[in-house]
């Protein structure tokens, strides 16, 4: 039931809200949002449901939903930042627009909580949409071209994944004699050796693509630099999320041999987009292309986590999704707003916006301190754990990502200090209104949260992943 | 746990409550109520240590574990707290020093239109360096060694709209980051061996450990990197120069007395690991014994009052990394102790001499300053006679314990090189007090514009000074405090103070005392004046520091770079046309793919028998 509810919500209210008159569309998409973070709420300190219904019975698919450790607070950032999205879009925009974002957080919702890999495949096809028409409709000059290669990229991915999806599902009836999509049916397949890269580079290269991670990022500049500030940061935020949780929603149970054994080459894989990322960032001169970088390179060290295949590793990798999502989005928000006031992108040399506008540099400098990983801010805390499980086996990796949070360091800074900083002369822009800072403020206080207490979203995260950890374990693959 | 917590929120309280009301209530304020929290500090931090002294000597320790940290099925840690003598020490001088310049600095900011921020910063960088000593595993150390990092940023940052000030601040931040990644990995290496960061776990696990592996010359190099980046040990100690771009009551307390010592504290707290990691440790001693050279003769021919002064802290923290190599941890405490008091005292002497003369910092516009200011020239020469090593002056004491002691344990390299450097420091320190306060006044305007400072400023500048004289009367003191913390594990054997012989005592002094003449007949005798030797060499190369931060330069940010550029103006060129490739080629895919659509259900019905023969072909070979 509360399951019907966390779907309902958006979707039901995204199609109100298209009833509604333009005037007042952003305020009802608020108010959805709002609910839909009151039903989270409801999710997150009570029971956990599960929605279990039978869907196509013929091929044994079951609309079948969980909010289990992996998804529980990803569920919660996307109704989170799709509230503040919201909250931070021009009300000009229209009912269509709000009616997308509503949309695209149903989907995003169905999609964590898939726990069948068809319904996971069908809400992974379903989530395109949304992102194609807001990129067609509401962005920059070049918005058709990152619609269109948005859609060629990702649809792309999303057939070698549909090869997989049905790949798994006929070796499981050839295993055991009937179909079952279930995620948790299909551990322990017997695939033929011929057959496993194949269908594991199908997977692989959709969720690569989707989230994106080097050097499947080919559509990224684009749609993150042509979209409008809540789209990008949700897109950054929640939708990048996609491909890494599902090398840990898919990939981690069915094909934890496979990943144990090409370890080395996926480990090898995220270090070069761990590196290539932030290489890129210190070399941007447009403020979203640095963050954009900056953001590929933290999903390749969310991917170097999961890669590790330890305890530690994984667990720093689901920590930091959420994590990452919180920061990465609350920049690209205050981004829009720096872009809204200076009319450009570009950043060259010191600009000195601080001067007459100290709250968006205060806000600025917390989210660019969190990005890079300070320590006390969850950035550090998902980075240390994916580090802890890098020095078990892969140290060179660890060092690796050292090297790299150094990186961090530095193109955050240049990109805030370029910003806000270094001139005495510089014209004075308006400060944040209450209004941008009402939405502010709560993700900064999620993000302190969540950086001082670690614990209150790693302890729940346990029951889904330590399945998977030990499933690794029986093959060899952790210690 | 003897008000440990309310002592660690009470600054915090205060730069959020700064934070939250300053644009509400009159910026003055803000000083006086960021001044009154650090007294209070400081009161209960003298509490917590008498509590500790009441303790039976073996236990003197507090802990406790305020939450968790991460919990799940990866790593276990928590928010541990831990008060024992040695973060006492620390304890004392933070809020102490602390507090004493956070009442002067409600003089020095007092124009600032910005100063409400400035308190606040100050505050947070207490609280900060509280966290950092009052942790309990190597986790929540890292936490506030961070944090104290972003404080140090902010307070050289903050005057934002100075192109200067920004990159130096930047620049503090990613160096210091270097030190953080290299804790984290050594943290982390010792996580999976003994499945705890706490001290006490760990400590304990190390006694049975064999020493010399390599697991532990790793982990310990890793955890000194992080020493040397926040202490500015060579090579990571470009930042700490630079650094003086902040307000000058920064530059006392955060990069002098307490945050640049740090480092210091990490590899005392750590003398078990060290005893683990012989080759580790007597890099510790190497590499102080040649900063402390390093800076000390960068520091001759500087222009700038702050600037010789951040030299001499470099060297200074060189001599206290030297104790803690040889073996000397009580020395090396010792050292931190004094030097806060004189360093801190010079700083803010410093400083009042920069607020007389409007914010001039170049020594050729100095000049016959005694006159005008009486008693900060009086603290700055109490102070200058102890970083000299002159007795009964307080320096002396702590440097002969470290010089003594690294010539007992056979270090004669080293003793040689920090004898020579305690000679050194005699002259450039002179050399900077003659500059300043005699001679003829060089510049007759800012000259008769001087003032002695006013008197919030003045007395903690004449407490340090008196610190600074009979700081060295608490050796013996200390020496029994601290003797319980090192008996407790194994590898402090020598940790005690100890006297070296005689003639070394001797030619230390004496080397002071012949460097004194030297600068006086320099200086005040032929009345030099303060550039003269930087434009040839080896003055223009000592000017320069030898030529460091072009050296980072050259190895690190401009390969970055190139590469960076490669990346992006060849490799990512590529990336992108693959969209289009992608594009193309399934466009060229549906090409061929149109005929087969020809409409013709006989087609159809063929194309369907193949695949059906393939497949059931395909069946039958495979059973």
């Amino acid at each position: 039931m509360l399951w019907m509810v966390l779907l309902g919500i958006p979707l039901v209210g995204a199609f109100f809200v298209l009833s509604v008159k333009d005037s007042a569309a952003k305020t009802t998409a608020a108010v959805v949002a709002a609910l839909e973070v009151l039903a989270f709420v409801a999710f997150l300190v009570g029971p956990k449901p599960t929605l279990d219904l039978n869907w196509i019975s013929t091929w044994g698919i079951r609309f079948h939903l969980s909010a289990d450790g992996l998804a529980l607070f990803l569920l919660g950032l996307t109704a989170v930042m799709t509230l503040v999205a919201i909250l931070a879009s021009k009300r000009e925009y229209g009912r269509t627009y709000f009616f997308w974002i509503l949309f695209m957080e149903f989907a995003s919702m169905g999609l964590f909580g898939a726990v069948d890999l068809f319904l996971f495949y069908v809400f992974w096809e379903v989530v395109l949409i949304p992102v194609f028409f807001l990129l067609t409709g509401w962005s920059g000059v070049k918005g058709r071209v990152a619609a269109l290669k948005w859609l060629i990229m990702n649809l792309f991915g999303s057939l070698f994944m549909l090869i997989g999806v049905v790949a798994v599902a006929v070796i499981y009836q050839e295993n055991t004699g009937h179909f079952s999509f279930e995620i948790s049916h299909l551990t322990h397949l017997a695939i033929a050796p011929a057959a496993q890269p194949w269908i594991f580079g199908c997977f692989a290269l959709a969720f690569a693509i989707k989230a994106p991670l080097w050097p499947f990022h080919g559509w990224m500049p684009d749609a993150y630099g042509e979209s409008p500030a809540p789209v990008t940061a949700l897109v950054a935020g929640v939708l990048s999320k996609f491909g890494v949780f599902g090398f840990l929603r898919v990939m981690l149970p069915i094909f934890a041999p496979e990943m144990a054994r090409y370890e080395t080459g996926l480990l090898i894989w995220a270090a070069a987009g761990l590196v290539y990322g932030a290489f890129m960032a210190v070399r941007q001169k447009d403020m979203k292309m640095v963050t954009a970088y900056a953001s590929l390179s933290h999903l390749s060290m969310i991917a170097l986590g999961i890669f590790s295949l330890t305890a530690a590793g994984i667990l720093g990798a689901t920590f930091l999704m959420v994590a990452h999502g919180l920061m990465v989005g609350g920049l690209f928000l205050i981004l829009g707003v720096v872009e809204e006031k200076v009319g450009h992108r570009q950043f060259s040399g010191l600009m000195g916006l601080n001067q007459g506008a100290p709250r968006l540099a205060t806000y600025f400098m917390f989210f660019a301190l969190a990005v890079l990983g300070l320590p006390g801010l969850p950035g550090f805390a998902g980075e240390y754990m994916i580090i802890q499980g890098l020095v078990v086996h892969e140290v060179v990796f660890a060092v690796i990502a050292g090297v790299i949070m150094v990186l961090a360091a530095w193109y955050m800074l240049r990109l805030f200090q370029g910003i806000m900083q270094g001139r005495p002369d510089a014209p004075a822009v308006a400060d944040l209104s209450r209004g941008q800072v009402a939405w502010l403020i709560p993700v900064a206080l999620l993000v302190v949260l969540i950086g001082v207490w670690p614990a209150g979203i790693t302890s729940h995260a346990v029951p889904s992943l330590f399945h998977a950890v030990h499933f690794v374990a029986e093959q060899g693959g952790i210690n | 746990m003897q008000g440990l917590t309310e002592l660690l929120l009470l600054p915090l309280v205060g730069a959020v409550t700064i934070g939250v009301f300053k644009s509400v209530v009159p910026q003055r304020f803000a000083g006086i109520w960021a001044s009154v929290l650090l007294v209070a500090s400081f009161a209960l931090a003298v509490l917590a240590d008498i509590h500790l002294a009441g303790l039976p000597a073996g236990h003197r320790e507090i802990s406790g574990t305020l939450f968790n940290w991460v919990t799940g099925f990866g790593p276990k840690i928590g928010w541990n707290v831990y008060l024992d003598p040695l973060s006492g020490i620390w304890l004392l001088v933070i809020t102490g020093v602390g507090a004493l310049i956070h009442i002067y600095s409600n003089g020095y900011m007092h124009d600032d239109p910005d100063r409400g921020r400035f308190f606040g910063y100050l505050n947070f960088f207490i609280f900060s360096m509280l966290l950092l000593v009052l942790a309990g595993n190597l986790l929540i150390l890292l936490i506030g060694w961070g944090l104290v990092g972003l404080a140090s940023y902010l307070l050289i940052g903050f005057w934002y709209h100075r192109p200067s000030a920004v990159r130096a601040a930047k620049k503090a931040f990613v160096m210091n980051t270097v030190g953080d990644v290299g804790i984290l990995i050594g943290l982390a290496l010792l996580y999976v061996r003994f499945h705890t960061v706490t001290y006490t776990g760990l400590f304990a696990s190390f006694a049975h450990a064999t020493p010399n592996t390599a697991f532990f010359e790793w982990t310990a190099v890793l955890l000194f990197i992080g020493a040397m980046a926040k202490s500015a040990q060579f090579p990571l100690s470009g930042w700490l120069v630079d650094a003086m771009e902040g307000p000058t009551p920064v530059s006392a307390l955060i990069h002098a007395a307490t945050m640049v010592t740090a480092g210091v504290y990490l590899m005392a707290r750590l003398y078990p690991l060290l005893r683990l990691a012989p080759d580790v440790r007597y890099a510790v001693a190497a590499i102080g014994a040649f900063t402390a050279i390093y800076a000390a003769s960068s520091a001759f021919f500087q222009q700038d009052i702050k600037k010789v002064l951040a030299y001499s802290t470099l060297s200074q923290l060189g001599y206290m990394f030297l104790a803690l190599g040889v073996g000397a941890y009580t020395a090396g405490v010792f050292h931190f102790m004094t030097h806060a008091f004189f360093k801190a005292c010079l700083f803010l002497a410093a400083g009042s001499v920069i607020h007389a003369l409007g914010g001039e910092q170049d020594l050729n516009q100095m000049g016959g300053l005694y006159k005008k200011m009486p008693w900060t020239m009086a603290s700055f020469l109490a102070a200058t006679l102890a970083i000299s090593g002159i007795p009964p002056f307080s320096g002396y004491y702590s440097k002969e314990a470290i010089l003594g002691q690294t010539f007992n344990s056979g270090h004669d390299l080293l003793w040689a090189v920090g004898v020579l450097t305690a000679g050194m420091t005699s002259f450039y320190m002179f050399r900077l007090f003659f500059l300043t306060f005699f001679g003829k006044p060089r510049n007759q305007k800012i000259y008769d514009h001087a003032h002695e400072a006013p008197a919030v400023m003045t007395i903690p500048v004449v407490i340090l000074g008196i610190l600074a004289v009979v700081g060295g009367f608490f050796g013996a003191w200390l020496n029994g405090w601290l003797a319980p913390v090192f008996r407790q594990y194994p590898g402090a054997l020598h940790a005690a103070l100890e006297h070296g012989p005689v003639y070394g005592t001797v030619l230390a002094v004496g080397l002071a005392v012949v460097a004194f003449l030297v600068a006086y007949w320099l200086y005040i005798s032929k009345n030099t004046p303060a550039r003269a030797g930087i434009g040839q060499w080896p003055g223009r190369w000592m000017f320069a520091a030898y030529g460091l931060d072009t050296g980072w330069r050259y190895v690190t940010i401009l390969p970055i770079q190139v590469v960076g550029s490669w990346f992006r103006d060849q490799l990512e060129r590529g990336i992108l046309a693959s969209v289009v490739g992608v594009a193309n080629g399934i466009w060229l895919w549906a090409e061929d793919l149109r005929p087969v659509q020809s409409g013709y259900v006989r087609r159809y019905g063929l194309s369907i028998m193949v695949g059906l023969g393939v497949v059931l072909a395909y069946c039958l070979t495979r059973v």
